[in-house]
Formats: structure tokens, sequence, C-alpha cells
């Protein structure tokens, strides 16, 4: 389109924006403060016990655009809880999983491989290994392919 | 092979499995074209997220999937100068000759070394394991390989300065 400095069809009124698709599937939007609230308290709650805790982190993440700071916070808080696991522990945790927390622990596997300074890829390595053998090539499709991104 | 390079590379096999469907469409803004759609990046509905596989903060891969193509972005190890030039000069001896590897891209993406493009042509002429199984063989050779040519040159170099010095 080098002929046309203007994208005009980004104007038109049914285009498909970033942001709209998120709250579509989620129903409502939730206001930012409950959502960082929620994030915290799953931070606190989650750091000491270990039983319990990935699936506890897993639960109803933040999806959509306002909610960077959660988003980052609760990636923290997940790779935190990854760190926390031994590798021998792995296979049988994420088998006690659910699929939908399964693929919500993909989606976060592929976050925090995204930052490697803050991360240890190994270990996410290990993970994602445990988790594609027990969930399939599934579950790498729903991540790539959901809008609703962590 | 090192510990840490099996399920890294692992990793990016499976992903790639995963990411490879790709199916014939047209383009959405010009009639009677047909381009792939993670380059031209024309409509936002066709492109899929972008995945980050990483080895440590030096190696890594970046997926970027859409409906009808896949780019694939590989950052080599590059520990020293030496294996920045070596990598370099490879890369760059690759890309020259990018229509005989047939899904090399000419240019990398920004921040990578070297970039494929696989389109639906692609996976439709060749088989999709032998596709998945060509990058991770790249994969693994290119460490070999640039580790290699850093011994033969600093054994080269060594020879060189043994046989100036001892002249006089």
């Amino acid at each position: 389109m080098a002929f046309r400095k203007i994208d005009i069809d980004a104007l038109e009124e049914d285009a498909f924006g970033e942001d709209e698709i998120d709250f579509q599937e989620i129903g409502e939007l939730r206001p930012v403060a409950d959502v960082d609230a929620q994030v915290n308290s799953r931070a606190q709650e989650v750091s000491g016990n270990t039983s319990g805790a990935l699936s506890t982190s897993l639960q109803n993440p933040p999806y959509g655009a306002p909610f960077h700071a959660a988003k980052a916070r609760n990636t923290q808080t997940v790779m935190e809880v990854l760190n926390s696991i031994k590798v021998s522990d792995v296979p049988q945790l994420v088998k006690s999983l659910s699929p939908e927390e399964q693929d919500v622990l993909m989606k976060y596997l592929y976050a925090g491989m995204a930052t490697p300074e803050q991360n240890n890829s190994g270990h996410l390595l290990a993970w994602h290994e445990k988790l594609t053998e027990v969930a399939g090539q599934g579950c790498i499709v729903r991540v790539i392919t959901d809008r609703r991104t962590v | 092979m090192s510990n840490t390079l099996r399920p890294y590379l692992n990793a990016v096999r499976q992903t790639l499995t995963a990411a490879m469907c790709l199916e014939n469409f047209s383009s959405q803004v010009a009639e009677r074209h047909n381009k792939p759609e993670v380059e031209v990046r024309a409509s936002k509905e066709v492109l899929l997220n972008p995945v980050v596989i990483s080895r440590n903060d030096k190696e890594r891969v970046l997926i970027e999937t859409s409906v009808n193509s896949l780019r694939v972005s590989i950052a080599i190890k590059q520990a020293d100068e030496i294996e920045r030039i070596l990598a370099h000069k490879f890369t760059r001896f690759l890309t020259q000759r990018a229509e005989s590897f047939v899904i090399l891209r000419r240019k990398p993406i920004e921040g990578y070394d070297i970039s494929f493009l696989i389109t639906n042509a692609h996976t439709e002429q060749m088989y999709k394991h032998k596709l998945v199984d060509f990058i991770i063989q790249f994969m693994e050779e290119v460490d070999k390989e640039i580790s290699e040519m850093k011994l033969s040159l600093n054994a080269r170099a060594r020879i060189v300065s043994e046989s100036y010095l001892s002249q006089t």
C-alpha cells in the first residue's frame, strides 16, 4: 500500500480491533482496581505454600489491554510458583491440572520464556516438555490462536 | 548433546509442528494478490500470537504465525567477538544464497541472526515434518559449525604467528 499513506480500512466501523475481542469473550469488563487487588492477594496467598499454589495462581488470569500491571504481577507470581517446584514433581502436578489450567499454564510458560533475563529458561523448558507430553500440541495451538494473552 | 539443548530443541520442534497449520489465503486488501500475511501485516485478524522460546538470554527463537505463513527467527549463540564475526559471516553466506534454501528469508528480523519464512506453498510442496526437521537440524549444526570455525581460526592464527615470529 505504498501509494496510500492512510490505512482507510482501519477507519471502518466494523474493523477488527485489538482491544474489543478481549472483553467480548470475558463478558464484562472488570475494574482495574479489582483485578489488581485480586492478583496481589493471590501473590500473598501463594507465597509459602506449594500444594495447590500452582492451580491457585492459574485461576482467572487477567486478560486484556488495561491490565498491564496486573498481567506482569501475575506472570511474576506464576514464575515464582514454577521456580519453587522441583522438576521431579512436575509430571504429576501437570496431570492434576484441568485442561483449561493447562492452557493457561502454557501461556505463562511462553510469557516467561519471552523474558529470559528475568526467568530461568532451562526450568521453563523442562516444564514445557512435561506439559506438552500431557496436554499435546493442541495446547500450544490454543496458546498461539487465543487472543486472550497473558 | 548437552542437557539444556535437548529440551530447547524439543520445545522448538513441538511449537513449530503446532504452528505449521497453513492454508491458502488471498489478500483481503488487494484483489487477486496472495501474500504471506505475516510479512505484510495488513489485516490483524489473520495474525496469531508470536511466541518466543529461549534457552538463555542469547539463544532464542521467535515464531510468528499467520493464516498462510510462518516466520521463524533464530538468535545464534555469540559468546565473544570472534563468534559474533563468524556468525555474521556464516549467516550472510547463507542469506546470499537464499533461493537455494527455499524457505530462508533474505533479511533476518531485527534482534535475530537468521529468519525463515514458510508459506502455505512450501507446506504443500514439502513434507511438514521434514521442514521442521530442517530447521531443528540447522539449529543443531550452526552452533557446532561456529565453534569448529572458531577452533580452526585459532589454530591457524597460532601457526601463522609462530612462523612469523620464528623468521628472524
